[in-house]
């Protein structure tokens, strides 16, 4: 989302700034040479476009709606695209360490699958919580705690500024071990 | 965890969150507004009105001159929010030089790339980091430091922590006779166990 709002920012910056310079433009050619408007933007005709409309035409809505959604869609954008940094407790202040939320996976992952027991393991992490999902040949239930213990005694090791929880799933497949 | 390292982590995007935001408030609300007096919330009556209101019409042409002020003035302000707004966020993210003494005859400033190559060697020398990449954020006068750190799998962090403050950025203090230096660490856990050469040198 945050490549979304750079790509969208600079066009709509541009978007505005146009829209404004033709304002400009078409209000003074209309008052200083009245013969020689509209000098770029058709507004004439737009105007004798929507002459006849009432507030309750089928188009008007439907123009309505369309804003509408854009603007829900730029509203949206805004306010999605923050940071999802991961932070560490701080080891000195004017000292902030952060880390990825992929990165952070990845090392869960390492962890999950060093485990004898695990086929295949996925791991999604955030700063609130990290899921693991891993596929064992063994019976799930104990292969769950130990995998529970592996990732909670790493996160000991890990000084992160807020502890996340941990959900663990594990499923037997079949297999020859 | 001090506001101006925090600052440091990344650059921000407050502006163009802010920004789009609103205009999307804008848009939604009058998209609403439309719709609501098109099904007559606001009386049936004026449901069925002209889109071009024949009162907002008379107003027009009896007061034409400031019609043409507001429509100018609008119009400036559009312009100029949006140019504004576009040079912003098109500028890429300064790369300031730091000045050390700012006393007449003895101006003293450091480029910005000789600082980052002192502080990435250091980096680079700490125990199971594979990658350092280093640059300087914020103004001359108040500079931070923004550090990205590749890890070797299985480094204990806080081993690479007491070495980065212990030698890097007491060195980095040192230099700038600063007693501290507002710094952002950005962490790759368990990137890979060989170490990958820097794209740029």
């Amino acid at each position: 989302m945050r490549l979304l709002l750079r790509v969208l920012a600079p066009l709509i910056a541009l978007l505005l700034a146009v829209a404004g310079l033709a304002l400009v433009v078409e209000t003074v050619t209309a008052w200083v040479a009245p013969s020689s408007s509209p000098l770029v933007v058709p507004w004439p005709a737009w105007r004798t476009a929507i002459e006849g409309l009432t507030w309750q035409s089928g188009s008007v809505r439907a123009v309505a709606i369309v804003v509408g959604v854009v603007g829900l869609f730029l509203l949206i954008t805004g306010l999605v695209s923050r940071r999802h940094d991961v932070y560490l407790a701080d080891p000195v202040p004017e000292v902030t360490v952060t880390t990825s939320p992929r990165s952070l996976a990845r090392a869960v992952g390492h962890e999950v699958r060093s485990h004898d027991d695990v086929v295949s393991a996925s791991v999604v992490a955030s700063s609130s919580k990290i899921t693991v999902k891993a596929a064992t040949l063994d019976p799930a239930e104990e292969v769950r705690a130990a995998l529970r213990d592996r990732v909670t005694e790493m996160l000991v090791r890990l000084p992160l500024a807020r502890r996340p929880r941990v959900a663990v799933s594990v499923t037997t497949t079949k297999g020859v071990k | 965890m001090s506001r101006r390292s925090r600052a440091a982590v990344a650059r921000s995007a407050g502006r163009d969150r802010t920004l789009t935001t609103l205009l999307g408030l804008v848009l939604v609300a009058a998209s609403v507004l439309a719709l609501l007096v098109g099904y007559g919330v606001f009386g049936a009556y004026r449901a069925t009105r002209p889109l071009i209101d024949p009162i907002a019409v008379s107003w027009v042409s009896t007061h034409v001159s400031a019609t043409r002020w507001i429509l100018i003035g609008v119009g400036v302000l559009l312009f100029l929010v949006g140019l504004w707004w576009l040079l912003r966020t098109l500028r890429p993210e300064p790369r300031p030089d730091v000045s050390l003494s700012e006393l007449p005859g003895e101006r003293l400033t450091v480029e910005h790339a000789a600082i980052c190559d002192a502080v990435r060697h250091d980096a680079e020398a700490i125990d199971g980091v594979s990658r350092a990449r280093v640059r300087l954020v914020g103004t001359p006068q108040k500079p931070a430091l923004r550090i990205a750190l590749t890890l070797v799998e299985g480094t204990d962090v806080r081993d690479v922590w007491a070495d980065l403050d212990g030698r890097v950025l007491a060195r980095a203090r040192e230099a700038f006779a600063v007693s501290a230096l507002p710094t952002a660490v950005r962490l790759e856990l368990d990137a890979t166990s060989a170490p990958t050469p820097a794209r740029v040198e």
